[in-house]
């Protein structure tokens, strides 16, 4: 602060100061005071606009139930102009028995594929038990080649499962 | 236990019950006389309208009454929630000239 008058200047700048500062604080009164009408009178159309998306966007949710393109979404447009089938129907071949399966009945075929079901249990007892030592019980494993469950990838691609734990060293996995 | 009839005198607007007049006070009194604080008023006003001070705190109001809801929001709340900011965030120079001009009003009046 250069307040070059006397030799003690303080009083007087702080004096100063004290005056400044009660003006400021009228001023910020005043804005407050005004900010706070602009909310209450709704003058602020932002601040409807928003409110109104808000309940806009509810209803659309509440009234048509198929909306969500997630759930239930069989005559339904997603963003990009689209609709999807209510199951999906694309096929491709699972990575444990390297059977065509329609994805959308994919996980119930991975419960009977992968040892959950009780038929599968049966069948692959052995294998399933070394697996699950190895694996630590996730069944992420199956198509992760380099995880530490190499018993149990049996990818029709080729790859030995049978070779020790070197697939685990190499994060960028193995083709 | 009956109340007092004896009421204490009404204190008067000049004097304080407490202490004399604070040289605050006097500054105070003098500003509003003269009309300097006025003047000093409408400039700040002025000086802060022009480097957009007050749009951000009405921008920040803004902000807060939106998160709050608007109709919760009370002229209490928005001035705690800018003052802070609001003291922080003066310009330098318009902070310097407010202080010339009070400085050299306070020399003039020969305080």
């Amino acid at each position: 602060m250069s307040a070059s008058n006397d030799g003690n200047s303080s009083p007087r700048s702080q004096l100063a100061s004290r005056c400044f500062e009660d003006l400021l604080d009228s001023i910020i009164v005043d804005v407050a005071s005004e900010c706070h009408r602009i909310a209450r009178l709704g003058l602020d159309r932002n601040l409807e606009e928003e409110e109104e998306e808000l309940r806009l966007s509810v209803q659309a949710r509440v009234a048509d139930p198929s909306s969500s393109t997630e759930a239930n979404s069989k005559n339904v447009v997603d963003i990009f102009g689209l609709t999807h089938p209510a199951i999906a129907d694309e096929i491709f071949e699972c990575m444990n028995c390297g059977r065509p399966i329609v994805a959308g009945r994919f996980a119930p075929h991975l419960e009977k594929c992968m040892g959950k079901g009780r038929k599968a249990r049966k069948v692959t007892r052995s294998s399933t038990i070394a697996r699950t030592r190895h694996s630590r019980g996730s069944p992420v494993s199956v198509y992760a080649p380099y995880s530490n469950a190499t018993n149990s990838n049996r990818a029709p691609n080729g790859t030995t499962g049978g070779s020790g734990e070197e697939y685990a060293d190499y994060p960028y996995g193995v083709p | 236990m009956r109340s007092s009839i004896n009421r204490p005198p009404t204190p008067d607007v000049d004097e304080e019950p407490e202490k004399e007049p604070t040289l605050q006070e006097i500054i105070n009194i003098k500003l509003i006389e003269s009309g300097e604080k006025e003047k000093l008023m409408e400039l700040l006003r002025e000086r802060l309208i022009e480097c957009g001070w007050r749009d951000e705190m009405k921008a920040i109001c803004r902000a807060y009454a939106r998160k709050k809801g608007r109709n919760n929001v009370t002229v209490d709340d928005l001035v705690h929630v800018v003052t802070p900011k609001g003291r922080a965030s003066v310009p330098d120079s318009v902070k310097a000239e407010l202080l010339q001009r009070i400085r050299s009003f306070l020399t003039s009046a020969a305080i």
